[in-house]
């Protein structure tokens, strides 16, 4: 493969994109990648532990972003959108505006502006259970690992403060956003997914409740990283979680809200069951569910966690949780169906195992892509756009890496000229 | 090549504030250096210049970078790798962030990295890569639905492809069933298998050359030049990485007698059901009648510890399939499915909606438990708990389906007879699926330059095999051409060093041809290693197993870090100042350490990092050698190993360990404690740890007193 | 345990009897979870699940014929509402009870009410010639080709003492507004939603089939109820059958002429009201503006909501034939809703259908509140400010 041939463009930097992109960077493709938040990684950079391992997603990321590093044929954009793509399979233009990060490349992630900024902004990737300065590294791993200050307060005293922190010249409040123009050969579709707006589920108290947070918050309460530093404490008031109530099925499998099964949530809970369970020793953990599917090999991880005897699962749709006046925890109520008897379980927090909307299920790209009634990309006929990973269909990551894989292959196969 | 080093300190980010920067140069100073250059931000324009012009003037050829850490700024301190040489020396996470600034100890700290660095370049030479291994055409074993699509796949990006397929035509499992589970939205209805196109398709296809009836009697070589000899006889087949597709076999139903297979007449399994619905009647095999009640018993021999402990992802959408099939052919036909958990992920709940509305029954049972016997009015009585009415209940059925599981085909067949060292068939984790990276890198076999797709690698339906084929495809040709170029594939994609083996030193004492995670070495009849390049990761691990240390890359040598070690100051007894040496893992652990500098958390100022390809690498010589020079401990951090491991090598840190507990005898030799070595599974984000366990490792080394060989 | 045998002929008998959505059903067991059964004691909470009892229908096996189980259901539609599979539980519940209703196993205590529609066209005992005794002394006219509306009233309100104000005030309200509306009179029968929920398909077809002929004799196309029973089966229920008429609910009439100005309520201030959403009202016929936008239109009211408003709204207990069924006190329903009204600082509990005010006004009385708490019908409470 050669310089003549056409580039590859990856929508979308999670998992899923980064595959497909250092995959086929690997085989020898020209790839570029656009991703909308400040830092690569997606979702999966949001979680503390992938199932069935409890292993970090951070190790597996660290080692594609060197893939990257490594590779000059991948060249990245972030805070960048698509405006516009017009042509065909082979040729395609495609419109992008780079929204201003407002720290340039020479920063080296120092941190001085961040020790002048007293602003605050709600942190996003703890999805604003806490805040963060408005001049962050948005994570510790992040990469591209410079700073992004927030837009909110450019044009303020606190901005320039910002600039005049830093040493190397790194931070530029006159940064505007970028439209420019590339030419591709072949499009890799891989927007991702949405967490299923819980506060929808109206019985459930999500939004109402403060000790309702759901699958995705949990990861982060959980993570080292994350708003409480790992400590396992309840968002109301502070103290330690002893209990845990996880309900699946929040909003899937449910005609009302997600028809489909969204595939990983019994897995995820079951995962997250271990984080409250080796964090507090004596804690109970209950997993509330219609079936768990835990399926091929990750069975073996549904038998290992649930030995657990501190871990109660219990075939039940919870009809309601209120607040427990009582405890300052919550009530969770609904039926035990293999006991046939009524569920009524006091416990400290709930996390509601909420589903994946695809990222195409309220805007749809206007390309030619088929979409079902959920949203997902079913397919894109001869073009040369190809979808990838939670965009086609609910996937865990293992299935998102397998499906980005093949996905880059795809796309070779419309932007090379062998 | 004459070496130039020359050395670049940056002062910015803290660094200068922590440490003395003429006395830093005063180390590199000793070391005779072509050049010493210093500047207050080495990554901005002016000081990175100064670097370019020094290589492209020629007057520098290796560089000593003091400054960040390797993982940042890479892009700026890029230089073509066969022309120059770097080494990052992490002066900011490593020191300056996490030690006081303007401390001795930690002046003492910057000064042995820098002598390290130094060692480290002056021990390394420029690559010269591996260029012989050349074919890229792909061979793909398994006409199923994953390997044809990986076949055409593979054909359709340019490349030959040799597709063998044992049975006399093409199509695999699929060509027996009857239909497929519902792949269009709304995902209601069973669908068509179109498998005839595909097949004309490849047969057509004019770079792909098909083997029936073909077996594979040997594969000799390794990625860009193996040998395939097939059953046919003739002459072999050069291919340059292969896709094993060759698919599952049904759990064995013999085994199911509790269940009645074999006892009872219509007890039949759910691949009969597709052989007879492909024949186009399902009629009970007793008396040839269509069947008025039917049953399916799902999880047979499934997710049951006596036979596969694991699930088969498909069966349940499998038996709605097949309830279908009986109610297209007889609407009033009742179906009744015992189920311990109905698993139909994504879209097909969709599809299981459909089936319930059709009138079909189910009943949440343990199926395990299911007590199936003659019937009285029917056929066979079904006796089990309905979990959902909390009551035993019991029914008679005209026919019982069996949903029994996968098995992978290479359970008891090694299918691609490799003539490696380490045996024949791609290692497998569990359960006999060929498996290595989960969860990150999925495509990851143990053996390099073979990648697994279908239901060979996990249980899938078809349509996950089909993208799962393209998948592997992709990894097959990624590896042909990199092994074309000489370069490693994942995780160390691009690296250009091999192993060089100084075979007149060798005692054949087979620990690298053993020890390999990826079967690199075959050997001869001697026990003498051959070294295959093409097959190896470059994680060194073979490097560390070596006793007689003959094993080296460009790179990366026993002698370097050796050497490394031995350019460290040790302080003598009554400094009280101990000395640690850490052999961390550069994948995990060293980021790891590097987060512990960007959080300013502080640890003992009297260790010093040595990154290594991975913990496997380790070779035990270093522990001697230290510890004869006066070390006073010795941290290991490696990745998590066991069932859940996460080193990138497999069993690099597991080994590791090994070592470590063998080391024992050389410590009692010396008469020196065990303590003094102390292996830590860190993963990336177990950056919190590292000051604990580094404090406390240097409070036991206190109790142990001074390594008494300080001084020898 | 003794072992059960599934009769699938039972339950292809139950699916015929109008329960066509019994087999969507993968018991999740929501609709039990959230059952307003589960926030009371006793037997009725004890012995009736929904969830089960749809289970014992899917596989033919007895035991769930009951009072206390298959009759407890009040169709309050909680459950249909918030079903992931979409499972038109009432339809299986009814369907169930159907069947046995075709073989004469209805509860004791229905026995009369059957009776009386058979006899008299209304569930109260009282003679069908004094359906309109309620209007004496109002001079009410009768409903003819002129006349805009029939005004269908709900035989509770025809003939319960009580009932009969609430009757008497939307007549008031209407009059004020200048409607034109009329009666039809002792000729008119019980809409039957009632004792279609109760299982008695064949009393309903021959009460659907009197009202649809005697409407459709007299000319009626559009029709005001005062009860929302009435209204849900008007709407939904009787087209099938040949009964297609504009149907409205007095709130939605009167909400709207409120907004037009025709009326203006005036007088004292009418204090913190509460609003009971009856559930054929809210999740049944989904109207729940109407009723608020007649409070607040009230001098000095402020509306007040309960802690379940709206969808959430919980059921009285008088639905699916319970009015005519005893719960005893602590076991009631209706007993939290009063208690909520408290605990929202309400001296007044409004609703908008009779049997609510029947249910809510025993409860009250029962836990000695009446003092503290009033419970009136909205046509009440606007009817006093006009």
């Amino acid at each position: 493969m050669g310089d003549e041939d056409q580039k590859i463009l990856v929508v979308g930097g999670g998992i899923s994109g980064i595959t497909a992109a250092v995959e086929a960077a690997e085989t020898g493709a020209n790839v570029v990648i656009v991703e909308r938040n400040p830092y690569l990684g997606g979702r999966v950079a949001q979680l503390n532990q992938y199932f069935p391992k409890l292993c970090p997603p951070t190790c597996g990321l660290e080692i594609n972003f060197r893939r990257i590093k490594n590779n000059p044929k991948i060249s990245f954009f972030t805070q960048t959108e698509i405006l516009s793509i017009s042509g065909k399979p082979g040729d395609y233009s495609v419109e992008i505006r780079v929204n201003p990060r407002y720290v340039n490349d020479n920063c080296t992630a120092c941190g001085k502006c961040a020790e002048v900024c007293e602003t605050t902004v709600p942190n996003q990737i703890n999805y604003g259970m806490d805040s963060a300065k408005a001049a962050y590294l948005p994570h510790q791993m992040a990469y591209p690992f410079k700073y992004v200050i927030d837009s909110g307060i450019i044009g303020t005293d606190e901005a320039v403060k910002c600039a005049q922190a830093c040493p190397y010249n790194a931070i530029d409040l006159e940064m505007k956003p970028e439209t420019l123009n590339i030419q591709v050969g072949a499009i890799v579709w891989a927007t991702g997914w949405d967490p299923y707006e819980a506060e929808k589920i109206d019985y459930l108290g999500f939004g109402r409740l403060p000790n309702v947070l759901t699958s995705v918050m949990f990861e982060r309460l959980a993570a080292i990283n994350g708003p409480t530093a790992g400590k396992m404490v309840r968002p109301s008031d502070g103290k330690e979680i002893k209990s845990v109530a996880f309900v699946q099925c929040a909003g899937s499998r449910d005609e009302n809200h997600l028809a489909y099964c969204s595939g990983v949530c019994c897995l995820a809970s079951l995962k997250q069951s271990t984080y409250i369970r080796e964090r507090v020793p004596d804690s109970k953990a209950f997993i509330y569910y219609i079936d768990i599917r835990a399926m091929g090999k990750y069975e073996d991880f549904y038998t290992k966690v649930k030995q657990d005897e501190n871990l109660s699962l219990i075939k039940s749709k919870i009809a309601r949780i209120t607040e427990d006046k009582e405890s300052g925890g919550l009530l969770v109520e609904g039926e035990d169906v293999s006991a046939g008897s009524k569920v009524s379980q006091v416990v400290d927090l709930v996390v509601l195992a909420i589903g994946m909307q695809p990222g195409t299920s309220k805007i749809k790209p206007n390309l030619e892509m088929n979409y079902d009634d959920f949203g997902f990309v079913t397919g894109s006929g001869t073009s040369g756009i190809i979808p990838t990973g939670c965009v086609k269909a609910p996937m865990e990551v293992a299935a998102s890496l397998q499906d980005a894989t093949s996905a880059a292959l795809k796309a070779i196969q419309v932007a090379v000229r062998r | 090549m004459d070496q130039n080093i020359g050395v670049y300190l940056c002062s910015g980010c803290g660094i200068g504030e922590a440490i003395d920067f003429d006395a830093l140069s005063g180390v590199a100073e000793e070391s005779g250096v072509a050049k010493i250059y210093a500047h207050a931000c080495m990554c901005g324009a002016e000081g990175s210049k100064v670097i370019r012009d020094d290589i492209s003037s020629g007057a520098v050829n290796c560089v000593v970078l003091g400054a960040c850490s390797g993982r940042v700024k890479s892009e700026i301190f890029a230089f073509d790798p066969m022309q120059t040489i770097i080494e990052r020396v992490n002066l900011r996470e490593h020191v300056a962030w996490c030690q006081p600034a303007g401390h001795e100890d930690t002046q003492a700290m910057a000064e042995d990295y820098v002598r390290m660095g130094i060692v480290r370049v002056q021990k390394s030479t420029l690559p010269t890569p591996y260029l012989e291994a050349l074919d890229k055409t792909v061979l793909v074993v398994g006409g199923g639905s994953a390997g044809m699509q990986a076949a055409l796949d593979a054909a359709k990006a340019g490349y030959s492809v040799k597709l063998v397929e044992k049975e006399p035509e093409l199509g695999g499992h699929m060509a027996k069933w009857h239909k497929c589970l519902p792949l269009h939205p709304p995902y209601h209805e069973i669908e068509d298998i179109e498998l005839s196109l595909t097949i004309q398709e490849i047969e057509s296809y004019p770079n792909i050359e098909i083997f029936k009836n073909s077996t594979i009697e040997k594969i000799s070589g390794a990625p860009g030049m193996f040998d395939v000899a097939l059953n046919n006889g003739g002459a072999t087949h050069r291919v340059g990485s292969i896709v094993l597709a060759a698919g599952w076999k049904p759990y064995d139903a013999t085994k199911l007698g509790n269940l009645g297979f074999q006892k009872i007449p219509d007890v039949v399994t759910n691949v009969q059901i597709e052989e007879m619905a492909k024949a186009g009647s399902l009629t009970c095999p007793s008396d040839g009648k269509v069947p008025s009640v039917v049953g399916f018993i799902q999880c047979a021999g499934s997710r049951d510890p006596d036979h596969l402990p694991y699930c088969s992802a498909v069966c349940c959408r499998v038996s709605l399939k097949q309830a279908m099939y009986f109610k297209e052919q007889n609407e009033e036909t009742k179906v009744i499915v015992f189920y311990k958990d109905m698993r139909t992920p994504e879209q097909a709940e969709e599809f299981y909606k459909q089936v319930q509305k059709a009138g079909v029954i189910f009943v949440k049972t343990d199926t395990s438990k299911i007590s199936v016997n003659e019937g009285s009015e029917l056929k066979i009585s079904v006796e089990t708990i309905d979990e959902l009415l909390g009551e035993p209940i019991q029914m008679e059925v005209d026919m019982l389906v069996l949903a029994t599981g996968m098995q992978p085909t290479v359970l008891d067949d090694p299918i691609l007879n490799l003539e490696y060292r380490q045996g024949p068939a791609l290692p497998a984790l569990k359960y006999g699926f060929p498996d290595s990276h989960f969860v990150c890198f999925p495509y990851e076999t143990r053996r390099t330059g073979i990648y697994t797709a279908g239901c060979v690698r996990q249980p899938m339906t078809c349509t996950r095999s089909k993208n799962d084929g393209t998948g592997a495809a992709l990894k097959a040709i990624q590896c042909v051409e990199l092994t074309s170029q000489g370069k490693a594939v994942h995780p160390r994609a691009g690296d250009l060093s091999y192993p060089n083996l100084f075979i007149q030193r060798c005692t054949q004492c087979k620990r690298c041809t053993e020890e390999c995670p990826f079967g690199m070495y075959n050997e001869d009849i001697k026990g003498t290693p051959l070294p295959h390049p093409t097959r190896c990761r470059r994680c060194a691990i073979c490097m560390g197993s070596c006793p007689e240390r003959i094993i080296s890359f460009n790179n990366y040598s026993v002698d370097m870090i050796g050497s490394m070690i031995k350019s460290i100051s040790v302080p003598d007894e009554y400094e009280e100042k101990p000395r640690i040496i850490g052999l961390i893992c550069e994948n995990d652990a060293f980021p790891a350490v590097d987060m512990v500098g960007l959080n300013k958390l502080q640890y003992p100022p009297w260790v010093r990092f040595i990154p290594l390809r991975c913990l496997g690498s380790i070779n035990l010589v270093w522990i001697a050698d230290a510890l004869s020079k006066g070390v006073d401990g010795i941290v290991l951090f490696g990745c998590k190993f066991g069932d859940d491991y996460q080193c990138h090598f497999i069993q690099g840190s597991e080994l590791a360990d090994t070592r470590m507990s063998k080391i024992k005898e050389t410590l009692d030799r010396l008469v020196l404690e065990s303590d003094r070595i102390r292996l830590e599974q860190i993963s990336i984000d177990d950056y919190y740890r590292i000051p604990q366990i580094l404090e406390e490792f240097t409070a036991r080394l206190e109790e142990l007193g001074p390594n008494p060989y300080k001084g020898f | 345990m003794e072992t059960r045998i599934p009769f699938l002929e039972v339950s292809d008998a139950i699916v015929m009897s109008g329960a066509e959505t019994l087999y969507w059903c993968m018991q999740c067991g929501l609709c039990t979870g959230s059952c307003p059964w589960r926030l009371v004691p006793g037997e009725a909470s004890e012995q009736f699940n929904v969830r089960l009892v749809q289970r014992m229908g899917q596989l033919g096996i007895e035991g769930f014929e009951s009072e206390n189980c298959l009759f407890a259901c009040t169709t309050c539609r909680t459950c249909v509402d918030r079903c992931p599979r979409g499972v038109d539980i009432i339809g299986n519940i009814q369907g169930m009870r159907s069947m046995l209703a075709e073989v004469g196993t209805i509860p004791g205590s229905l026995k009369p009410i059957v009776g009386s529609l058979h006899s008299q066209g209304n569930p109260w005992s009282g003679p069908r010639e004094k359906r309109t005794e309620w209007t004496e002394g109002l001079s009410i006219p009768t409903f003819s080709e002129d006349t805009e509306y029939f005004l269908f009233v709900c035989c509770t309100s025809c003939y319960d003492i009580r009932s009969r104000n609430i009757a008497k005030s939307v007549v008031k309200a209407l009059r004020t507004a200048g409607i034109s509306f009329g009666i039809i009179g002792a000729e008119e029968s019980c809409c039957g939603e009632s004792i279609r929920k109760v299982g008695d398909e064949a009393l309903f077809q021959k009460l659907a089939e009197s009202n649809i002929s005697l409407y459709n004799g007299k000319g009626v196309k559009k029709i005001i109820v005062t009860s929302p029973h009435c209204l849900y089966t008007f709407k939904n229920e009787y087209p099938d059958l040949g009964g297609k008429w504009e149907v409205y609910h007095y709130t939605e009439v009167l909400a709207d002429a409120i907004k037009s100005g025709k009326i203006k309520p005036s007088g004292d201030a009418a204090g913190r009201v509460a609003l009971h959403d009856p559930c054929y009202l809210g999740r049944h016929n989904d109207i729940y503006d109407q009723p608020r936008e007649l409070i607040e239109s009230l001098p000095g009211a402020e509306l007040c909501e309960l802690s379940r408003n709206r969808k959430n709204s919980l059921c009285c207990g008088g639905g699916g034939g319970r009015v005519w069924m005893e719960t005893k006190a602590g076991e009631r329903f209706a007993e939290l809703r009063i208690s909520e009204a408290l605990d929202a600082g309400a001296n007044i509990l409004a609703t908008a259908c009779p049997y609510c005010i029947t249910m809510l006004e025993d409860s009250c009385n029962v836990m000695g509140k009446s003092d503290q708490l009033k419970v009136m019908d909205l046509s009440e409470l606007l009817a006093e400010k006009l």
